[in-house]
């Protein structure tokens, strides 16, 4: 039923923008029923309470505002899934046309963490990531500014659920996205084009964007060259095709940057595969992906080891659509690295970003799945569009990263593994926890027993560096080159 | 069969407590059952298990003969390390047995000069005080059948076996006359213990190639039991108490057993330092008594790797409730209880096992659990232990290994992948992903084998150790004659 919602949702995001003010506040109203509803637990019966009446209210409130509003469907979309925990998301239709199947989250683990997100931010500021947690990740549209065009708060929460993932599928989607942001844009009387959209108009949507998840770096290579355009248009170009320019240079920019990049990459990178290799990756990565599709359909008899981790499992999807295709494929999760690497000849890895001191920072165990190929004296090569190059620096994977909330790191089947566990809390416990007892153990009640647990932390980042002297290749749109000419490179493909 | 007929699942509680009322025989059948089952599992069970069991074939043992008991103990023993030959401890008990065996027998062999009269077993013996590397098995697979399918050797194709065995050509001596192998090596010690000396009518190819140090003994005694019993008491040396101070040394070993935790954690604080940054793994509860000790002491941070997919679960109950599930399974009123270290003040903070890389540069030190310790200095243990260890040397991080001298064995690992164990795929993949678990090749190795290289230090309830002087604990532990069962 979800499927429908979402399905409904694309035409909505698609074309008209009427902003209203009347679309914050139901919304807001509804987040907030959403979220007080989900934090009942029998223990706090006068919340719940406070919960119904709010929730009559809010009922009250949205019957009684027009149902024929255009965020009607989405909010409520936006509701179901949070509501719905269960259901995978594979069905979810995406609203956005994509070069690449975002890869999905297995772990329904994803759908929970919305409600809870709040209320854990003091405890978590621990160890050395403690200035990664400085800001709560967004999760619903509560709080969105109202200059939001609706194509981007769905794709925000796209990246939010990991419904979009993958550094190069974020910034395509939000490349697209960002089309229909500037057709629907109307520059204000007494406002240049080139100065109000960049600084007014996209500035809120990116906001936005970075507040539902860090910007990946090709998502910032992509914004700094999108305003860069936008800023040299001449003022004298009229307005209707000037838009159209910029419509235009973004579908050049995918189409030169990333599409035949990718062809390219692939072709380079199909010629390293050998007959009777095995080629071992890790996690998934879109590009890694074609070129074994490439080097299997020329014909070279290789096959694939997959080394994957929790809890995205973002290498189940990739080795699923290679075993589909016919491909001899392999299935590790990380534990078992060190034997995977045993039987490997080649590594390929995917990129989320190359820094300019020459370090990949990619999917966190990355990293150690290149050690243990380095320790083996394996061929460690990676493949990354220029798109991804960039003059940032990182000596480790502490300074700069991504943190998860740590609730995604337990999925629904090992919570249900932890519940037996109750009893012998229940008598750890104060005795409100007995009044549990009638109730069916519920899986949620793990998280809380782990955010009641005092100096109980769970920690989950999710890239890491990757030090340049396990990385023997990088293979480019400009060709293969060493780690140490990552600065290189980027200083060329930026500046033509 | 003796079957469990109550309503717990089968485990180690349940074959102890039947261990009690069924006699020894199906006592044995069952816990080989249970093993093969992986009812019992991991070092610790298992070698309570075994000590268990052994002390009732002891207990039982109808006989005075030596060579006799060690026969039945080492047929006891190759059937169970048949039964589970990646559980080595196991194999490591019965031989501690066996060492403890010949130790009595040797003691009165030489009961003229009575050195000690304690039948003292974890105490290095006078045979071994050479500076020659004692003759260790080469693989395990001469005592254990993995490449020779799971068939329980009866003792005497156990030489056919080895004997077709091309690589173990060089060995083939040792395996003909157990002790007379060993002379070469180290003969002036054996010249003093006598041993040799009594061993040497036995060359002849008699097929029990058994130590026959009690020949002339029991060759001279033709003494009644009740006689015997008193001599033994009266300390004459002529004969002795054979049974008894086995089965004391058998207790011995259970109490070893028990205490080697405590051991082990009463050291914590030699290594551990104040506002320190310890990174470990799995849910071992050798590794959480040691943190827990210097917890009194001392304030630090723990980052614990969750060990998915085989150990998460008992990672995360251990943390949560300073307890693993099974454990709390398995009887609920145990008084081996322990708070969590959270409880004790201690941050801890549980990654997933792929930020070990991201984490490493921070971490003071890295403390792991083992499964078993080769006696090449490097160690079995859980999955994930190997890219941990390699990390930290990568980082140059201390690793500290903790493991009990029970879990220390006499095998070099010539062949490491026999002694992996590959689990379940279900706990990778769900089964009800049926087109997944089709296509693709779906790999659970259960555990890791971590060179001796990457480890800086053991800390065995004796003390701590280098990993290259491990041979030397374990030639102090167990007999070389002893070493291919």
């Amino acid at each position: 039923m979800s499927d429908d919602i979402v399905a409904e949702v694309a035409p909505a995001t698609e074309p008209t923008v009427t902003t209203s003010p009347t679309q914050d506040s139901p919304a807001t109203a509804n987040g907030d029923t959403a979220d007080a509803s989900k934090k009942i637990s029998p223990a706090e019966l006068k919340k719940q309470k406070q919960a119904e009446k709010q929730a009559k209210r809010a009922q009250a409130k949205s019957s009684t505002s027009t149902p024929s509003q255009q965020q009607g469907p989405f909010k409520d979309g936006s509701k179901q899934q949070k509501d719905s925990k269960q259901t995978p998301k594979d069905d979810k239709s995406r609203p956005l046309p994509l070069r690449r199947r975002p890869s999905q989250t297995n772990a329904p683990a994803m759908k929970e963490q919305p409600e809870k997100k709040p209320k854990k931010e003091p405890k978590q500021a621990g160890l050395f990531f403690g200035h990664l947690y400085s800001q709560p990740k967004q999760q619903s549209l509560v709080g969105a500014s109202k200059d939001v065009h609706p194509a981007v708060l769905a794709l925000g929460l796209q990246y939010s659920s990991y419904a979009i993932c993958g550094s190069t599928a974020r910034m395509v989607a939000m490349l697209l996205v960002f089309k229909t942001v500037i057709e629907a844009y109307q520059t204000p009387p007494g406002n240049s084009l080139a100065r109000h959209l960049t600084s007014h108009h996209l500035g809120p949507q990116i906001e936005f964007l970075k507040s539902c998840r860090p910007l990946s770096i090709s998502m910032g290579n992509a914004i700094r060259w999108l305003k860069d355009i936008i800023i040299k248009i001449d003022p004298s170009t009229p307005e209707n095709e000037a838009k159209r320019d910029l419509v235009e240079e973004i579908d050049i920019f995918i189409r030169e940057r990333v599409t035949a990049a990718d062809r390219l990459i692939r072709d380079l990178a199909a010629t390293k595969i050998q007959p009777g290799d095995v080629v071992l990756t890790y996690a998934a990565s879109s590009i890694v992906e074609e070129t074994f599709l490439h080097a299997h359909k020329s014909g070279i008899p290789f096959t694939v080891i997959v080394v994957d981790s929790k809890p995205l499992f973002e290498g189940k999807q990739l080795a699923r659509k290679l075993a589909n295709d016919g491909l001899t494929v392999r299935y590790y999760l990380i534990t078992g690295a060190s034997h995977a690497v045993k039987d490997a000849t080649k590594v390929f890895f995917g990129a989320h970003a190359m820094m300019s001191n020459g370090r990949l920072y990619s999917r966190v165990g990355t990293a150690l799945v290149s050690m243990l190929a380095n320790a083996h004296s394996l061929p460690v090569i990676v493949l990354c569009q220029s798109v991804k190059f960039t003059e940032k620096v990182a000596l480790d994977s502490i300074v700069g990263n991504e943190v998860a909330p740590a609730e995604e790191l337990l999925s629904e089947a090992e919570r249900r593994d932890l519940l037996p566990l109750k009893s012998r809390l229940a008598t750890a416990k104060n005795d409100d926890k007995s009044t549990l007892e009638d109730i069916p153990a519920d899986t949620t009640d793990v998280l809380k027993w782990i955010e009641d647990a005092k100096n109980l932390h769970y920690l989950q980042v999710l890239y890491d560096v990757t030090p340049a002297e396990y990385i023997n290749m990088v293979i480019t749109e400009y060709g293969s080159l060493p780690p140490s000419s990552v600065p290189v490179v980027h200083r060329l493909s930026t500046n033509i | 069969m003796a079957g469990a007929t109550t309503t717990q699942a089968p485990g180690l509680s349940t074959f102890v407590k039947s261990l009690r009322t069924t006699p020894v025989d199906p006592s044995v059948e069952h816990l080989i059952s249970l093993l093969k089952r992986r009812q019992i599992r991991n070092s610790r069970p298992c070698a309570i298990a075994t000590t268990a069991l052994l002390l009732r074939v002891v207990g039982e043992f109808k006989g005075r003969d030596a060579a006799k008991l060690i026969e039945r103990i080492k047929q006891v023993g190759r059937r169970l390390t048949s039964a589970q030959p990646r559980e080595v401890v196991v194999g490591n008990i019965v031989r501690r047995v066996l060492g403890l065996v010949r130790e009595v027998v040797d003691e009165h062999a030489e009961g003229q000069t009575p050195t000690g009269s304690e039948p003292g077993h974890a105490t290095p013996h006078a045979h071994h005080d050479s500076l020659h590397r004692p003759a260790l098995n080469s693989s395990m697979s001469t005592f254990s059948p993995l490449r020779h399918a799971v068939v329980e050797p009866a003792h005497s194709s156990v030489y056919l076996d080895n004997a077709s065995d091309v690589s173990e050509t060089s060995r083939r001596p040792l395996l003909l006359t157990s002790h007379t192998s060993y002379a070469p090596t180290s003969s002036a010690p054996l010249v003093n213990s006598l041993f040799g000396l009594f061993s040497q009518p036995a060359d002849t190819p008699s097929s029990t190639g058994t130590p026959t140090g009690q020949t002339s003994p029991t060759g001279n005694s033709t003494l009644t039991a009740l006689n015997l019993e008193r001599l033994a008491d009266l300390h004459r040396g002529q004969t002795l108490d054979l049974k008894g101070e086995v089965m004391e040394g058998i207790r011995e070993l259970q109490d070893e057993l028990e205490t080697s935790d405590k051991q082990i954690a009463e050291v914590a604080l030699e290594h551990i330092h104040a506002n320190e940054i310890i990174l470990t793994h799995t849910a071992s509860t050798t590794v959480q008594k040691f943190l827990l000790f210097a917890a009194r002491k001392r304030k630090f941070t723990v980052v614990h790797a969750e060990t998915y997919p085989h150990d998460h679960t008992a990672t995360h109950g251990i943390l949560l409730t300073g307890k693993k599930r099974e454990a709390n399974l398995d009887d609920d009123e145990d008084d081996d209880k322990w708070k969590p270290l959270i409880d004790a003040g201690i941050q801890v903070y549980v990654i997933p096992d792929s930020h070990v890389f991201a984490i490493m540069s921070r971490v003071n030190k890295v403390i792991l659990a083992t499964h078993t310790v080769l006696a090449n200095g490097g160690l079995v243990a859980a999955a994930g232990a190997h890219m941990i260890a390699k990390a930290a040397k990568e980082h140059q991080t201390p690793v500290v290994v903790l493991s009990g001298v029970y879990k220390l064995s006499p095998v070099y690992p010539f062949d490491i992948d026999e002694l992996i164990e590959h689990g379940d795929a279900g706990g990778v993949v769900p089964y009800d992903d049926g087109e997944f678990v089709d296509k693709v090749d779906v790999v659970n190795p259960l555990y890791d084998y971590v060179p001796a290289d990457l480890v800086d230090l053991y800390i065995t309830n004796l003390g701590g150790h280098a990993p290259s002087y491990l041979y030397r604990i374990v030639a102090d532990h167990y007999r070389s004659e002893d070493i291919t069962l």
